[in-house]
């Protein structure tokens, strides 16, 4: 009996902890159909800017009061000069850049206050225990279950009694409408994403005592908070709060009774929702608006022989790169020509066919996995390995596929996420075939016509082999009628209706025909690299990729092969004399996504056609 | 015998009606037109004809085949086409790449992969006939947002007409456009095939009385009358509706 | 009060209106009359800064309005009424009253007094907007464009959707605001509801004024009625 009790109180804990970056995140989504990612980092920014200022004062009370107030001061600063001239644009591209905003974010903690796990110190006051119905609860976890509920208290007295909250409420319902009553939007933007901001960071000073402090506790909050949103409704207080403690309690009582599928449970709750209850417990947004999607306008139906040549040429250079330089580079250049191949299989789906995938490494993962356990425990070949591969990434493509084509816009990329997700967990849980956290390796690499592959030049050879085929397969699909469907699936899905196509079918055959290519290209990580861990499959491992996807260039071909390798230079060159890439890569992606929506091979392009014109 | 029918078609939101019981009968090659002030349920009763909306009770058939409640693109195969009163168009692709996809719809070799739609020479062929059918004179190659207006306009029609329907629904098609462009408009659906059965809800009574074989008059979603245009014109009630009641 | 001067307006790359000019005078009640898609609701567009036309101006009192963000038109003393009436669902029809009012001391316009105007909108008080009737949604509509005690009230379509009765009710209330003196704009397609209120009327066709008169010019001149009217 009092353990039930303490699990309920620990997952009352968590969940008014998950209610603070919760409800910012929701009430930012409602007013201003913006997913903020670079919510997470906010918890985070609290809890170290906390930890100076205790460090400084010795006073926990006063970094629960500065902390929230200079990480709002930061918030406010990213609305106003970034993300307010991206409000005409699509959804898309605001997601993208809070994306971008985790990387810097994320590089400035670990710069200023290093890698380490850190603790606040819990105030003396709350330090030690109390006794409730014969068992002992720490102190300080009460005070956070009450400050939590004040909190929430205050926020919907706020909310559903002051006129301040009613102009909120009335620009989650009808911003046009509210502005031809005298409603400054903009003004309200700016007021409700500071008021997000104070929540996340507030809660990331009260969570320090508790959770600890490290980088990378940003995406550990901020996935469980899209999950309590996604459930409760989005844009809906009373769901962000009804939410977190459905999922606070669940993972409190998944982790102490079924450890082994407490990190699939959210999950599994978050995908039931969204397929049973897509709009969530509490949605008053009907369904989620379709994300306007903005990709790389255009396509390249004729290329001009100019192309051609300068391809021609391209080939030639590739081809004879390896012979000129030392080993280091030939096997960069090989991890290019496979992450190539993941962001064009990747394009497909995003910049094609319009579907924003956040969870594509889950099948990079899963065919780098088949190739490496099928090698480790039963010794299958590589390459025999490889050929495995394909059919099950397109099997689990086609079925994740199945249930996420159903959905467009955000839900569908919180639902591919999702899944990605779940393939994270097993691979982390299942320890006896993935070796969990530590990751699997195979001894030897297998060879190529007698030519061993642990040769950086007969892997560079391979990659690049496989590269060549890859690339014209997809520029072939592109050009045909199959690939036009596609794309008219991007453009104008209404009308691609209208006009006699079962617009799903195709929508899943290019998730599928995707899926499969990244899982071929997780085959060839796993022959490059000879190991794996669940790395390959987390999230950030699909953000990478849609970094790569857009930085180059969306709904071109060129562009993603170029994105993988400014990505891939930067982490490799830039991490060998600095340790800052995650920072230089971030801003350059903030700056892309601002300046250059169509990305480095859009924008040459256009200058190219201009200089022509 | 009629190519189209509706029976005691119903639909309504919540407690909004939208369409009551109407029935409709169009004979092949008829050009009928619906007219009703705003809010009668026009675009709404297009909008089941075209598999968009789902009656609520009551049926459509197409040549006596039940075509109630299905999906948008078996209606459009079974031979039903229609223009949106927005352009509806792919914007960021070109004139042809627009007929192109109408047309490969309801073709097998639409799932082709081996070869680069631009060499599927019948395909290319049929979307040359509807450009010319539709009287777009721009070099088909531009992208659809650099036409003007009424040239976006035909070319909504032109996407209907690709897949070579038995009906045609026209959903305001000279919505928006200058005096001229409309009666372009109006020259550009007399000349289509006489054996084509046209639905069109238009407003411009010039256009109306221009085009129409039969009149219907849809208000609060019921069919108030329906005739010839001297009929329609000589209806009392009509006349109210369009006027309004006196106060 | 307001002044549009030849104003061109576009939808995307469509033409809506051309060339459109006409005046609201101090205390005067004009009617923007014509057929769906003539271009009436793009001009109230126009005016509340939600379309921005590519060229001509637009002054209230003298003032240039064109290119303002809406919220700053509203509360230079534009009450907008839209057609679809742009009740907040989930506001409380108090809420919906006073979320955006300006009522400052000796304002003309009080809950009060709306609630003396609109009695039926007192008795619905606590009732969210969703939950009302169309006729009531009109009526919570136009008291909360009063609440922002406006120079110029811009009605859409009142009386659209709207059964017979409930029409008569609206146009009493319209007939109360004039007497008190307030500037208004109403878009109409109903004939006889334009001529029951208003002292001008601008015949709207295809984006273009054809016909600018008095309620009694308009009444004889036949020709007007039949080509942009009526059947």
């Amino acid at each position: 009996m009092e353990i039930y009790f303490a699990q309920l109180l620990n997952g009352l804990v968590y969940g008014m902890l998950l209610f603070l970056t919760a409800a910012g995140l929701s009430l930012i989504f409602g007013l201003m159909n913006v997913v903020s990612l670079a919510h997470g980092s906010f918890f985070m920014l609290g809890a170290y800017i906390a930890l100076s200022v205790t460090r400084q004062t010795q006073n926990f009370w006063l970094a629960l009061l500065i902390a929230p107030a200079l990480t709002v001061a930061i918030g406010l600063v990213m609305e106003r000069v970034f993300m307010r001239p991206l409000y005409r644009r699509g959804h898309l591209d605001q997601v993208l850049l809070t994306f971008g905003f985790t990387f810097v974010f994320f590089d400035a903690v670990r710069w200023i206050w290093g890698s380490d796990i850190r603790k606040l110190a819990a105030p003396e006051a709350l330090q030690g225990s109390v006794e409730i119905a014969g068992g002992m609860f720490s102190t300080y976890r009460l005070f956070l279950l009450a400050l939590g509920a004040g909190l929430a208290l205050i926020l919907w007295l706020v909310m559903e009694r002051s006129r301040l909250g009613a102009m909120v409420r009335a620009g989650v319902d009808d911003s046009a409408m509210a502005a031809g009553l005298g409603a400054n939007i903009p003004a309200l933007f700016t007021g409700v994403f500071g008021a997000g901001v104070a929540l996340a960071a507030l809660g990331g000073v009260a969570a320090g005592p508790v959770l600890g402090l490290y980088p990378g506790m940003d995406g550990d909050i901020l996935i469980p908070s899209f999950i309590v949103i996604v459930i409760g409704g989005m844009g809906s207080l009373r769901g962000a709060f009804v939410g977190s403690l459905l999922v606070g309690i669940a993972d409190a009582f998944g982790k102490a009774y079924v450890p082994a599928l407490s990190m699939f449970l959210i999950y599994l709750l978050m995908a039931f929702f969204l397929l049973v209850r897509p709009q969530g417990l509490f949605g008053i947004k009907g369904g989620v608006a379709p994300a306007g999607m903005v990709v790389a306008v255009g396509m390249a139906f004729n290329r001009p022989q100019l192309a051609r040549m300068l391809s021609l040429v391209a080939l030639l250079v590739l081809a004879a790169f390896p012979l000129f330089v030392a080993d280091y580079h030939r096997t960069l250049v090989s991890e290019i020509f496979v992450f190539a191949i993941f962001a064009m299989s990747l394009d497909l789906i995003l910049g094609y066919t319009g579907l924003p995938s956040f969870g594509h490494a889950g099948f990079f993962g899963l065919g780098a996995y088949v190739v490496i356990v099928l090698g480790s425990l039963f010794g299958l070949n590589g390459w025999l390995g490889l050929l495995v591969a394909i059919p099950i990434t397109a099997l689990a493509a086609a079925v994740i596929g199945f249930f996420c084509v159903r959905t467009s816009g955000i839900t569908f990329l919180m639902l591919t996420l999702a899944f990605s997700q779940l393939l994270y967990s097993i691979a982390f849980k299942w320890r006896d075939v993935t070796g969990g956290s530590d990751g699997i390796g195979i001894a030897g690499r297998p060879t190529l016509f007698g030519w061993s592959l642990d040769d950086p030049l007969a892997l560079y050879y391979m990659t690049f082999f496989f590269f060549v085929l890859c690339y014209l397969g997809l520029r072939r699909l592109i050009a045909s009628p199959l690939g036009h469907s596609f794309v008219g699936v991007r453009e104008n899905e209404s009308r691609m209706r209208a006009i006699g196509y079962a617009t799903g079918e195709y929508k899943l055959l290019a998730f599928t025909i995707g899926g499969t290519l990244a899982g071929f290209s997780g085959g060839l990580y796993a022959l490059f690299n000879g190991f794996v861990s669940p790395e390959a499959l987390h999230w950030s491992a699909s953000g990478d990729v849609l970094i790569m996807a857009m930085l180059g260039g969306a709904g071109t071909l060129v562009g993603p092969v170029i994105g993988a390798a400014v990505f891939l230079l930067m982490k490799n060159l830039v991490s060998s004399w600095n340790d800052h890439w995650m920072m230089i890569i971030g801003v350059v992606f903030i700056a892309c996504v601002m300046f250059f929506p169509g990305g480095i091979w859009g924008m040459l392009r256009d200058r190219l056609a201009r200089a022509r014109a | 015998m009629s190519v189209l029918r509706l029976e005691n078609l119903c639909r309504s939101f919540g407690s909004l009606v939208v369409t009551h019981n109407v029935n409709l009968a169009i004979p092949a090659g008829e050009r009928h037109v619906v007219i009703g002030p705003n809010g009668a349920g026009k675009t709404s009763l297009i909008n089941q004809i075209g598999g968009q909306l789902r009656p609520s009770a009551g049926r459509i058939l197409l040549d006596e085949v039940d075509i109630t409640g299905w999906a948008p693109e078996r209606i459009l195969r079974s031979g039903i086409a229609r223009t949106f009163q927005k352009n509806n168009l792919f914007f960021n692709l070109s004139v042809l790449e627009n007929l192109r996809l109408a047309v490969q719809a309801r073709r097998a070799s639409g799932f082709s992969v081996l070869r680069p739609a631009a060499s599927h020479a019948d395909i290319l062929a049929r979307a040359h006939a509807v450009l010319a059918q539709v009287r777009i004179d721009a070099d088909a190659g531009r992208l659809v947002r650099n036409l003007s207006y009424g040239e976006q306009r035909q070319l909504e029609v032109g996407m209907a007409l690709a897949g070579d329907p038995s009906v045609l629904l026209l959903d305001e098609p000279t919505s928006g456009m200058s005096p001229a462009e409309t009666v372009g408009m109006i020259d550009l659906v007399r000349s289509l095939p006489a054996h084509l059965s046209i639905v069109m809800i238009e407003h411009d009574m010039n256009v109306v009385f221009s085009l129409a074989d039969r009149i219907t008059v849809l208000y609060y979603g019921e069919v108030l009358a329906t005739g010839t245009p001297a009929e329609i014109q000589a209806n009392e009630r009509v006349r109210e509706i369009y006027l309004g009641a006196k106060h | 009060m307001l002044e549009i001067d030849r104003i061109d307006t576009f939808h995307g790359e469509s033409h809506i209106l051309r060339g459109v000019s006409f005046d609201v005078a101090e205390g005067e009640v004009v009617c923007l009359l014509g057929r769906n898609g003539a271009g009436k609701t793009t001009t109230l567009m126009s005016i509340m800064g939600y379309l921005v036309p590519r060229s001509g101006a637009m002054r209230l009192r003298g003032r240039s309005i064109a290119g303002l963000p809406s919220h700053q038109i509203a509360r230079a003393g534009v009450g907008f009424v839209p057609q679809e009436r742009g009740i907040f669902p989930s506001l409380t029809v108090r809420e919906n009253l006073t979320v955006f009012a300006r009522t400052t001391p000796g304002a003309r316009w009080t809950l009060d007094r709306i609630y003396q105007v609109f009695p039926r909108l007192r008795e619905r008080e606590r009732n969210l907007g969703f939950q009302l009737s169309g006729g009531e949604q009109q009526m919570l509509s136009i008291a909360r464009a009063l609440m922002l005690n406006p120079d110029l009230l811009l009605l859409d379509e009142p009386s659209e959707g709207l059964a017979p009765m409930i029409v008569n009710e609206i146009v009493e209330v319209m007939r109360g605001l004039k007497k008190e003196g307030l500037a208004i704009l109403l878009v109409e397609q109903n004939l006889h509801t334009a001529l029951a209120v208003a002292d001008r009327h601008h015949v709207v066709n295809k984006g273009e004024i054809m016909f600018t008169g008095t309620s009694a010019e308009l009444e004889a001149d036949e020709s007007v009625k039949s080509r942009y009217l009526a059947v």
